[in-house]
């Protein structure tokens, strides 16, 4: 068997994931036409393979797990009891999987629950690989076999094996991925049933059964008594192994490695997992290299720590900042983050400033309804009268009188009730009667602007009723707003608003909104 | 190449639960004799007979099966017929129906047609076991999962035996299942027609094991297999232990070694929550001490807004280094829900903000203790917390 790559037509779609592990690959091989290869060759992972040492610089942290895993399959053509890998998430283990695949060059069919989200297109998806079907345009993308049941399955799995082990008596691997997923269907116990004692039920020594998971094997264990297959577990990245995976492909190596020692310690007492660090290191990284004029030079102390003064700030506001992916070059501090460590950083409350905190857009109208919802959700409905009088001013909370020990304890207890309830619903006609108060009052602060600084705003005049009604649809398809269920003798339906307080606030500031006036403190 | 050998050789047994049950062949007492003098009489004297053969998973119920139909086929080539039906993939009548048709079919070499209606199948095998009876040749229906079968109206059962009450039939049924109490949940009219024969499978007694045991001398060796046994005595559990020993073989000598045996124990040891504990990053194990700080309190539902109650407080009152904003924390948060270490107490989830959905620990404050002393990252504060609460 060459390593020939096969015509386009010929491979079979794969599935394969390509995500964290970019890899080296040699150029690729011509293509030159053969006699036809032996059908298992259509399984083989597409790209030439790999030797040992390779795979395990590939993947660093995880030489006793593909070492384990190496064995555990065993030699060419020798029947293996089924094999469960289990592991928190973007822990390597399909990658893993994979590239051991690639490095024994053998024929594996790989289908994951997480694409084939029912039982009929995880069967059909296993079938059309063994029977070397491409989906096309000419069927209407229809598979090759129709299978609905675990018992058709069943039958037409061994008739594909039956035919793909009459020439030879070689071993293939059906590679079930994210099979933690299957517990979220319909009818799941059965297919999980099935599909981990597929092997006894086949009774075929030539197939080799490969489940990955991220829950533990104690997640299957079943009322009538399962059978746990030979499990080998793929434990979290120590800082060390996520210090060799990011100095992976780097184009100058000392220079990575100096920014790692410092940003690494601090984000790794917060989260552990690959992908959310490479997403964080990245704008930090070019943040780094900024002051850098030659980012090929290899610095020195004196540089390090000028460049580690340089990016400290920026790190603290990082740390507090999840998956962001900045849409413009520049980094901004989030005026969110406040760090005790060097204490240098400005709370920025930019209420007109250019880089607006909201990611997205929303229209006026929208924001008004969004900060609406928001206080009626927050503030119970008896509060209304005093918060919002007629001319949609706010009267003074301050409460003159003395608070005695028994409302302070009912105050207490209220505020722990509205936390761990949660926001509250409110039926619409307070939403809109909320909403027309704020809007008139802010109608009148914007004339009032209008008339002092003779610049127009870009407001413009304030939606009506109509316009909100429309808005309040978008708001729920958003999933701003929430529609409890109503009483029919109610009337209209009951809402709730989903939004937190940084997004509330954000949305007040972008629009000048003295939004903490109209909250109920406790 | 001689180790490669043997070690393909072990594999490709120790894969196969036939091979291993054999060796229990020869004694007159096993489930395998019992089972084999039971079809052969049936067969020889055409009577009719059904029996359920019951054990905890992984006893080689389905493999003495498969080991005695293999012989009396060798011994009476053209006098049986066996029909296979497996409770997990045929539960539904109408299914199994068409199961038993289809294989009757390919037994004679018929058409098989997979328009038939359940009734024209039901029909078909009754005329087939008729024939069969008639022409002297015996039908044995296997019936994997045969608790799997009892659920619903048990038409499937009732026809099965319901035939071999008739004098023309010659069939055998054979039920396998792992529920002990499996002929407690026939119907009272299946009940009567079954023959309440039930061969026991029980793990190997202790005279079996020392003779294992006394292969190798070695203390360290009985002390695991030991402590292998004691969780779970079935034979394939020590299967799977054996040929994890064996893929471990050192390629270069080609002996198996005490090491193969003790790394093979380990990796059947494991404590997943625990392990899932060493790998939380800190502020995943503050969040858990946190919750274990509520719990203590005796608060009957908490939420994430309380968490971070809590969390805040911990942190004004002593000052450390791991405050993070509210949207890292909520991150972390969901990292421990997907490692399954916290989940919500609903399991609705009415549309409600993850915040406020009321959550549990799903280990227990030992656990945590053991996992906070075991995480080489862990900061000495949040021992010093969990301490407070004199978990030891």
């Amino acid at each position: 068997m060459g390593n020939e790559e096969k015509t386009p037509q010929a491979t079979p779609k794969r599935a394969t994931r390509s995500s964290s592990s970019s890899l080296a690959t040699s150029p690729n091989p011509s293509i030159h036409p053969q006699t036809p290869p032996s059908l298992p060759d259509h399984l083989l992972f597409p790209q030439p393979p790999i030797s040992l040492s390779q795979l395990l610089s590939n993947l660093p942290g995880r030489k006793p797990q593909i070492l384990d895993i190496v064995r555990l399959i065993g030699p060419r053509n020798s029947p293996m009891l089924p094999l469960l890998l289990y592991g928190r998430a973007s822990t390597g283990k399909t990658s893993t999987v994979l590239q051991v695949f690639r490095h024994l060059n053998r024929p594996f069919v790989y289908a994951s629950c997480r694409s084939c989200h029912s039982p009929r297109i995880l069967f059909e998806t296993v079938l059309n690989q063994l029977l070397l079907y491409n989906r096309n345009k000419r069927d209407g993308y229809s598979s090759t076999k129709r299978c609905e049941r675990p018992s058709e399955f069943v039958d037409l799995l061994r008739d594909a094996l039956r035919k793909l082990g009459s020439k030879e008596t070689s071993m293939i691997y059906l590679v079930f991925d994210n099979v933690e997923l299957i517990r979220g269907w319909i009818r799941s116990s059965g297919i999980i049933s099935l599909l981990f004692r597929l092997f006894d039920i086949l009774k075929i020594p030539e197939l080799g059964l490969i489940y990955v998971s991220s829950a533990t094997p104690d997640a299957y264990y079943s009322m009538t008594g399962s059978i746990e297959p030979n499990s080998v577990y793929f434990p979290d990245y120590t800082a060390d192994d996520l210090h060799s995976i990011f100095m992976r492909n780097q184009e100058n190596p000392k220079l990575y490695s100096s920014f790692l020692s410092v940003v690494l310690k601090p984000f790794v007492r917060v989260t552990r997992r690959v992908d959310e660090l490479a997403t964080a290191f990245e704008p930090l990284f070019r943040k780094y290299c900024e002051p850098l004029t030659d980012l090929k030079l290899v610095p020195d102390e004196i540089m390090k720590r000028r460049l580690f003064v340089y990016l400290q700030p920026h790190l603290a506001a990082s740390l507090n900042e999840t998956f962001s992916i900045p849409l413009k070059d520049s980094f901004e501090a989030n005026k969110e983050g406040v760090s005790t460590k060097t204490g240098s950083i400005r709370k920025k409350c930019g209420g007109k400033d250019a880089s607006a905190e909201l990611d997205f857009h929303m229209s006026v109208s929208a924001k008004y309804l969004l900060l609406s919802a928001f206080l009626a959700s927050r503030n119970p409905a008896t509060l209304d009268a005093a918060l919002f009088d007629s001319t949609g001013g706010s009267s003074s909370r301050k409460r003159k009188r003395k608070s005695s020990q028994t409302s302070i304890d009912n105050m207490d207890d209220k505020a722990e009730e509205m936390l761990i309830k949660g926001p509250g619903s409110f039926p619409l006609e307070r939403l809109l009667a909320i909403f027309q108060c704020i809007t008139s009052l802010s109608e009148d602060a914007l004339e009032e602007e209008q008339i002092g600084d003779g610049v127009t705003t870009i407001n413009g005049r304030i939606s009506l009723m109509s316009d909100a009604l429309l808005q309040l649809s978008t708001l729920c398809n958003a999933n701003f707003l929430h529609k409890s269920g109503s009483c029919p003798l109610e009337g209209s339906g009951r809402y709730r608003s989903t939004v937190d307080e940084d997004l509330a606030f954000k949305v007040a500031r972008s629009i000048n909104f003295p939004l903490s006036k109209y909250m109920y403190r406790r | 190449m001689a180790a490669e050998k043997s070690l393909a050789l072990f594999r490709s047994r120790l894969c196969d639960t036939r091979f291993v049950h054999s060796a229990f062949k020869s004694s007159p007492e096993s489930n395998y004799s019992k089972l084999k003098f039971l079809i052969s009489t049936s067969i020889s004297e055409g009577c009719n007979n059904s029996v359920l053969l019951l054990g905890p998973r992984g006893s080689g119920k389905a493999a003495v099966v498969d080991l005695v139909l293999e012989d009396l086929k060798m011994e009476h080539p053209d006098a049986i017929s066996v029909i296979r039906l497996n409770g997990l993939l045929h539960s539904d009548d109408n299914s199994a129906l068409k199961e038993i048709a289809r294989q009757l079919c390919l037994e004679n070499q018929l058409l098989f047609s997979k328009m038939a209606s359940s009734d024209d199948n039901s029909q078909f095998m009754i005329d087939m076991l008729r024939e069969c009876g008639l022409a002297h040749k015996g039908v044995i229906f296997v019936l994997d999962e045969f608790d799997l079968f009892t659920q619903g109206k048990q038409r499937l059962l009732y026809s099965l035996l319901d035939a071999l009450q008739t004098l023309t039939s010659q069939a055998v049924v054979i039920g396998v299942s792992c529920r002990l109490d499996a002929d407690q949940l026939l119907e009272k009219r299946v009940r009567s027609r079954f023959s309440h024969r039930k061969i026991l499978f029980i793990p190997p007694p202790a005279e079996d094991i020392q003779r294992l045991q006394n292969i190798f001398s070695d203390k360290k060796f009985k002390e695991i297999l030991n402590s292998l046994l004691d969780v779970d005595g079935t034979i394939s559990n020590l299967l799977r232990f054996l040929f994890r020993a064996v893929s471990c073989i050192d390629m270069d000598s080609g002996f198996l070694s005490l090491e193969n045996f003790k790394s093979a124990h380990l990796c059947t040891q494991r404590q997943p929550k625990i392990d899932a504990l060493q790998g939380a990053s800190i502020l995943e194990l503050y969040i858990l001490v946190c919750m274990e700080r509520l719990e203590f309190k005796e608060k009957n539902s908490y939420n994430f807004t309380s968490i971070m109650k809590e969390y805040k407080a911990i942190h004004d009152a002593y000052k450390t280094s791991d405050n993070y904003a509210n949207m890292v924390c909520l991150r972390a948060f969901e990292h421990l829900l997907d490692r399954e270490l916290i989940s919500f107490t609903d399991s609705k989830g009415w549309n409600q903000p993850i915040e406020f959905r009321p959550v549990k620990l799903l280990i227990s404050a030992h656990e945590l203790y053991h996992g906070l002393k075991s995480n080489s990252a862990c900061p000495a504060i949040l021992q010093k917390l969990f301490d407070h609460e004199s978990y030891k």
